[in-house]
């Protein structure tokens, strides 16, 4: 049993069978159209999936989510950075995150869509809020604790501060920047989602939220299954380029030579 | 040859409290010559090392170098760190090389010059490897080949071999006078072992716990170059060690907090 847990992967396997069998005996002894079969759920999947318009509304979300973390990868972390190295920075944006951080960043879609109409241009801010303060906090936290005495090294090579910036504060904050975006990841993730039930266009919260109104409730929890797994697929696919970009800060990762 | 002229620094600690940590330090550091700083903890020996860099102002005084105000850190003042302070994300030889790779030299003409320093602190073999992969000697020695790769006047040590062990510091300190008996820099050495100092040094600078004051400056006249073997059973050298460290015994201890 033990090896078989180890093989990558299996546990995960197994945790999600148990919870598809828990979800099947409930359904089954609840008997509430509410909460339909596990099995039910996923004998939509197919059909979902060999909809055209779906897998139009699917990809349409994905690519309102990767514009909102694209700005906000571009915006959120070099201000993060800065505040992280300039005093100035720091004490003019620290109150603004303090205060916007704890503001659900849905409940500003209602105020967004007034300004900027029901469309793509309001779902992307929202999710560029939803990433931006994960990416911002992180890239702020890993600037501060980058090393005075590697600054000083890189000074006395002869690098000025905007090349401190980039070639020392940048990579010594990659880890910790790379930390803010998974967590961004997710937020992207429920921010498109929400935007999505609030501006009902097209995307895959479109799909859930009208098969709830319609009382189509196999595809609404199918619905959830494949965002669920969207969620899996881009933390999998996430994890794998952060392990190859800080393969050198990994702890424990390689063994040290012996003293010399 | 740089040239501390009367340099004071203060720092502001809570509300209105002001701590003195150097008051009124002079001293000139000829060419080629090694000075070492020992004194207490909390005497700001590094914070005048960290002045002649450029890395900390000072409240008062100036720092020359060959004539000039020292208005920032610069390639004719190399630091080495206690702390390492390599960049985790570059190889050895990417550590190296950066210097040279700052200021213009090419690719191969850098790499090519930081493999001849890797060899001569002995890491042969090591360019591809990441600091986390390197014992804390192997990193010190990295960080020396770094700094000395960009050919700076002057090296300012600050506590370089204090984080590592017995052993390991005894070998740097051999191969730190080797590669110094070979180009002779100018060094500004930051220790508190007293041993170490007078090994290593011309010079011996002993400060006085807060506010840092020069106590005495001690002439070293032991033949070079030294071998460690032989200088501890020279008596000269034992009376160097025994007066030095009766010299900084005489002051009060550092507060338990400092």
């Amino acid at each position: 049993m033990r090896p078989l847990l180890r093989a990558p992967g299996m546990s995960a396997l197994l945790v999600c069978a148990a919870l598809l069998a828990v979800w099947e005996i409930a359904a089954r002894l609840y008997g509430n159209p509410g909460l339909p079969t596990a099995f039910a759920a996923l004998c939509e999947l197919p059909r979902i999936f060999a909809d055209p318009q779906a897998a139009f509304d699917i990809l349409d979300s994905l690519r309102r989510m990767v514009i909102g973390f694209a700005l906000a990868l571009v915006v959120a972390a070099p201000i993060g950075l800065l505040m992280g190295r300039s005093p100035v920075a720091e004490a003019l944006m620290n109150p603004l995150l303090m205060v916007v951080y704890p503001i659900p960043k849905a409940a500003l879609m209602p105020l967004i869509m007034l300004w900027l109409g029901v469309g793509d241009a309001s779902k992307i801010l929202v999710v560029f809020l939803g990433v931006s303060l994960p990416l911002l906090y992180h890239s702020y936290q890993g600037a501060r604790a980058v090393e005075e005495k590697m600054l000083w090294s890189a000074a006395a090579m002869g690098m000025n501060g905007a090349q401190r910036m980039f070639r020392i504060v940048l990579p010594a904050a990659l880890p910790e920047i790379l930390t803010g975006c998974r967590t961004g990841i997710v937020m992207g993730l429920i921010t498109m989602i929400t935007s999505e039930m609030i501006s009902r266009q097209t995307g895959a919260g479109n799909i859930l939220f009208n098969a709830m109104d319609m009382a189509q409730y196999e595809t609404v929890y199918a619905m959830i299954i494949v965002i669920g797994a969207l969620g899996i697929l881009l933390d999998v696919c996430f994890e794998a380029v952060r392990a190859r970009l800080t393969k050198w800060a990994d702890k424990d990762a390689d063994t040290t030579v012996a003293a010399l | 040859m740089i040239s501390i002229k009367q340099v004071s620094q203060v720092f502001a600690v809570g509300k209105g409290e002001r701590h003195v940590a150097l008051s009124d330090v002079s001293l000139d550091l000829g060419d080629g010559e090694f000075i070492s700083i020992l004194g207490p903890s909390g005497c700001g020996k590094s914070t005048l090392l960290y002045i002649v860099g450029g890395f900390v102002r000072q409240s008062s005084g100036t720092v020359e170098i060959d004539g000039r105000p020292v208005a920032g850190p610069g390639p004719d003042r190399g630091p080495v760190f206690q702390e390492f302070a390599l960049y985790p994300w570059k190889t050895v030889l990417g550590n190296v090389s950066y210097g040279l790779r700052q200021q213009g030299v090419a690719r191969p003409a850098a790499e090519a010059r930081a493999r001849e320093l890797l060899s001569m602190v002995g890491l042969s073999g090591y360019e591809d490897f990441y600091a986390k992969q390197l014992s804390g000697g192997m990193k010190q020695r990295v960080a020396i080949a770094r700094t000395l790769a960009y050919d700076p006047a002057v090296l300012l040590m600050d506590e370089p071999f204090g984080a590592l062990d017995a052993h390991t510091r005894n070998r740097l300190q051999n191969d730190l006078l080797r590669i110094w008996e070979r180009d002779r820099k100018s060094v500004l050495f930051v220790t508190h072992s007293v041993e170490e100092a007078v090994y290593l040094s011309d010079r011996v600078v002993v400060l006085t716990k807060s506010p840092g004051r020069i106590k005495e400056i001690i002439e070293i006249d032991l033949p070079r170059p030294r071998i460690r073997s032989e200088l501890l059973l020279n008596p000269k050298y034992q009376q160097y060690v025994i007066d030095i460290e009766a010299m900084i015994d005489t002051q009060p201890e550092p507060e338990a907090a400092s």
